[in-house]
């Protein structure tokens, strides 16, 4: 009996510690050079009853931000927050994040470079401690440039004497939020500012001068077309490749440019940005830092973790291991790493004249508003002017609060109006194309021949596949330079030179459509097929003897016979053109430019990444509202010809 | 001359509906450089397997494909029960009154998932099963349903009632007529329903991606697409070809072999886009 106890005490007390054990995740993108791992493995070592599960998000920090988002919403909140500097006033004004100065005192925040940690303030609380800072920095080619240039001038002056066979900069020029971050450089670099006096200011000049200079880049040569489907990797494969002098760029390919097998070693140096004469260069203020999520229970054990992963120690290691720039003081003037990266003297001086994108709980919809035009001057949708205008009513809207009143808000919702010119286009140029092209093939697999039934196998499959699945398919085919489309295009003779499908308005659409057209014509093509089938065979009969022939007998009997099928066919194609999402989400995420983005992508972005459910849920019942009297409308037309007829 | 243009035509049709498949298979099975040589190839100097070995071997694959299963078994299996008892009892309803009922059902049916994502989303969280296998499954099973009981109740009404007459009185219950007699029964009408609705789930994208955020509980078609997003050179295109091969080969290879039976079964009963 006494043993039983005992033997139970035990196994209580053995419990009780392996409950004990706290689990907390984090999100971060593949982890290479295995840095984190690293660091995680350390600290478990020291705490062995707290565990990190470092999950290893998609490259896309926007998709990473989503990821959060969402645990936020649902409940269950990703314990350690790894952000962006630009997530942190957001997530705090929702309340997401716990403040943490009760443990990053004064002294701790001397050791750590003040633009970085001021970047993770909000209201004067701190929500975030800065792992790594980061910074935009010119590269260029010490092989053919003596003295980097400093300013849009001087730039401009060394790119028309470059050699022949190259390009002159290498910058992300793609609709995300590294293109805004070029951006700023270039308008603060023009003296602007985007609050004056409380006001804000990017209706000023400056913003029009830093878009004609990034136009300028692509229209006088400076940058390839190409430069609008550019993020990092893109960019720097290029410049990597001998193809560019100079690189818009962060510290980290630094490492990359000088590993063992690369062609530009000891060629790289780097300088701060350029500015427009007279003004003064700031780099745009980059870097990850580490937060709490609100919820988590074991507040000790998370902030254990971020002092752990904050340390020189850890931000050696993430150095070493995959050339994060440190974010404190001390490690630029540390002996190893500056013998390791001499350029951290350069990059110190560029970092403490950093500047942060503006910190504003609306943040996200600020980029969002800023990548669409500027992606749009690029392409050349807009005008610098026209940009500037359009960038600033809609920022000086989301700044004012637009949340009043939402049948208000509606006409002045730039992008609901541009989303639903979008949809209306789609929808009227895919659903007659799917229409008739069903009825051409499903009156061709009617026919009594063999093989129809491998017809009807083959019409099967493309409705039956994923439609999210197949959009990666397709977007594959597309693709340029890779894709197999623009080679076929060009072996016959249509295409002289290959088309960027995928990163041009009119590609893009083109593109979606077509895609559209291959997965839903069949289902049109089951439902007419099923009509045909209906119709009895002695009436076609009786008909021919009668001598009604061809196109007379298909006019007069068959398509009539055939309306209500017409009709539901109809009724179920529009409504899902209108409402489509899967394909172009995952095709073109409605870019570029937002040339491809639908209604209902507006709406589920507005729902899930802006934290707008109640706009939306308003929108979603407009949308609906319109879907109904649409479907009637429909019903009505098919069945008054239908009556007239009979 | 007329059989070769309708031959001609048809080989057309089917080519071009097979056309992207095609490409992806061949692309899958190059080896990972020639996948970005230039000029394209048009076909793999060799068959390779490398594609499909990374696409398991560097990304949590499996557990993608686990999920999907999990939640398209879950919401097929409820689907199909739930329509069986709900059609077994519109089968002893007046005909026109079953028929209005399930006229109203396909209405809701028509609503493209995009209007229901918010609505499904707030519930979902609110019973708290976000990132859980069971809100998917009852969010599968809420959209199948019209469908399922649209296919289930045209089975059913080709068999006779004196039939369920004849049970009672030999001594079924209720729920052995439907379980041991009528669905035995109406086994093509219930295969296609059965095969449809996990097509359906294996397939949907936009309520997956909501639901499940976490990234150990992306279905298939998610796990697949978060690949994008990224700029060209870095997006692993071998892999993700190998990846689509392995999702869509199940569903060309069970269209192939129930062919007969779906197209039957979609010509008499509901069609769903």
């Amino acid at each position: 009996m006494k043993i039983n106890l005992l033997i139970l005490f035990t196994l209580s007390i053995f419990r009780f510690s392996f409950s004990e054990t706290t689990v907390l995740r984090m999100i971060g993108p593949e982890d290479i050079g295995n840095a984190w791992h690293t660091i995680i493995e350390q600290f478990e070592k020291q705490n062995p009853d707290i565990k990190i599960k470092y999950i290893s998000g998609p490259w896309s920090t926007d998709e990473r931000q989503n990821m959060y988002i969402r645990s936020f919403l649902g409940k269950e909140p990703v314990e350690i927050v790894y952000m962006d500097v630009t997530w942190t006033a957001k997530f705090a004004e929702n309340g997401w994040l716990v403040p943490l100065d009760k443990w990053f005192t004064k002294d701790l925040e001397k050791e750590f470079i003040q633009s970085a940690v001021d970047a993770g303030r909000y209201k004067g609380k701190i929500y975030r401690i800065p792992v790594r800072a980061d910074v935009g920095v010119l590269y260029y080619r010490k092989d053919i440039v003596k003295n980097p240039p400093r300013t849009w001038e001087e730039f401009e002056e060394i790119c028309s004497k470059i050699p022949e066979n190259m390009y002159c900069l290498s910058f992300q020029g793609m609709q995300y939020e590294g293109l805004v971050c070029n951006f700023f450089e270039y308008f603060w670099g023009a003296g602007g500012t985007f609050f004056k006096n409380g006001k804000l200011n990017l209706n000023s000049q400056a913003t029009v001068e830093a878009l004609k200079f990034m136009k300028n880049l692509i229209d006088k040569g400076y940058s390839p077309k190409s430069v609008i489907t550019f993020q990092e990797q893109h960019s720097l494969n290029f410049f990597m490749e001998g193809k560019s002098v100079f690189m818009r760029n962060w510290p980290y390919a630094w490492n990359i440019l000088n590993k063992e097998n690369s062609k530009l070693k000891g060629k790289v140096g780097i300088s701060p940005v350029l500015h427009k004469n007279g003004f003064e260069s700031h780099g745009t203020l980059g870097g990850w830092g580490l937060g709490i999520a609100k919820g988590v229970k074991n507040l000790e054990a998370a902030w254990k973790f971020i002092e752990f992963a904050t340390s020189e120690n850890s931000q050696r290691i993430l150095h070493f291991r995959r050339g994060a720039v440190p974010s404190r003081k001390n490690l630029f003037f540390d002996e190893k790493i500056l013998e390791e990266s001499p350029h951290y003297k350069e990059l110190y001086k560029i970092l403490l004249n950093a500047k942060p994108r503006p910190v504003h709980p609306e943040y996200p919809k600020i980029s969002d508003t800023l990548q669409k035009h500027i992606s749009a001057v690029l392409v050349g949708i807009e005008t610098p002017k026209e940009a500037t205008e359009i960038i600033y009513k809609t920022i000086d809207g989301i700044l004012k609060g637009e949340k009043e009143n939402y049948l208000k808000r509606i006409f002045y919702d730039y992008t609901l109006w541009r989303t639903s010119i979008n949809t209306v286009y789609f929808t009227i140029i895919s659903v007659p194309i799917e229409f008739l092209l069903g009825l051409a093939i499903s009156l061709l697999i009617n026919l009594k021949i063999k093989g129809r039934n491998l017809a009807r196998l083959g019409v099967l499959i493309p409705w039956a596949l994923p439609t999210a699945v197949m959009a990666m398919s397709w977007q594959w085919m597309f693709n340029n330079p890779f894709g197999v489309i623009n080679d076929v295009l060009i072996k016959i003779g249509i295409l002289n030179q290959p088309f960027d499908w995928l990163s041009s308005p009119e590609g893009a659409m083109f593109a979606a459509i077509f895609a559209d057209v291959w997965k839903t014509t069949p289902f049109v093509v089951i439902i007419l097929l099923s009509g045909l089938q209906s119709i009895p065979k002695e009436l076609l009969e009786s008909i021919s003897i009668d001598g009604a022939k061809g196109f007379t007998k298909f006019w007069n009997v068959t398509f009539p016979l055939l309306l209500p099928f017409v009709r539901v066919a109809l009724i179920f194609r529009l409504i899902h053109a209108a409402g489509i999402f899967d394909l172009i989400w995952v095709l073109t995420k409605g870019g570029p430019a937002d040339s491809t983005k639908t209604i209902a992508i507006y709406i589920y972005d507005l729902a899930f990444r802006y934290d707008e459910i109640g706009y939306a849920i308003f929108l979603t019942i407009i949308f609906l509202i319109i879907l109904v009297l649409l479907t009637i409308f429909i019903i009505r037309i098919t069945t008054l010809k239908y009556e007239k007829i009979k | 001359m007329k059989k070769f243009l309708i031959y001609s035509g048809i080989f057309a049709v089917v080519f071009y509906c097979l056309l992207p498949f095609i490409w992806t298979v061949i692309t899958a099975f190059k080896p990972p450089d020639e996948v970005f040589s230039l000029p394209v190839k048009y076909l793999p100097s060799k068959l390779s397997f490398e594609n499909f070995e990374n696409v398991f071997y560097k990304r949590p694959f499996f557990t993608y494909i686990k999920n999907s299963l999990i939640v398209s078994f879950g919401g097929t299996l409820l689907t199909i029960l739930l329509a069986a008892i709900i059609s077994f009892k519109l089968r002893y309803m007046p005909v026109s009154k079953a028929l209005s009922i399930q006229k109203w059902l396909l209405i809701g049916a028509i609503i493209p998932p995009t209007v229901l994502v918010i609505p499904i989303f707030l519930i979902i969280k609110e019973l708290n099963l976000v990132n859980n296998y069971l809100g998917l499954i009852l969010s599968y099973t809420f959209l199948n349903l019209p469908f399922g009981i649209w296919m289930l109740y045209a089975a059913f009404m080709k068999i006779p009632k004196e039939l369920d007459e004849a049970a009672l009185i030999d001594g079924f219950k209720k729920s052995g007529i439907l379980f041991k007699i009528i669905l035995p029964l109406s086994k093509p009408g219930l295969s296609v329903a059965t095969i449809l609705t996990f097509i359906f789930c294996w397939n949907e994208f936009l309520i997956a991606l909501t639901l499940m955020p976490d990234e150990t509980k992306y279905t298939v078609p998610v796990g697949i697409s978060m690949l994008s997003g990224v700029s060209v050179y870095e997006i692993p295109w071998g892999e993700i070809n190998a990846a689509v091969t392995i999702t869509v080969l199940p569903i060309i290879v069970i269209i192939a072999i129930f062919q007969k039976w779906i197209i039957e079964g979609l010509t008499s009963g509901g069609v769903k886009g």
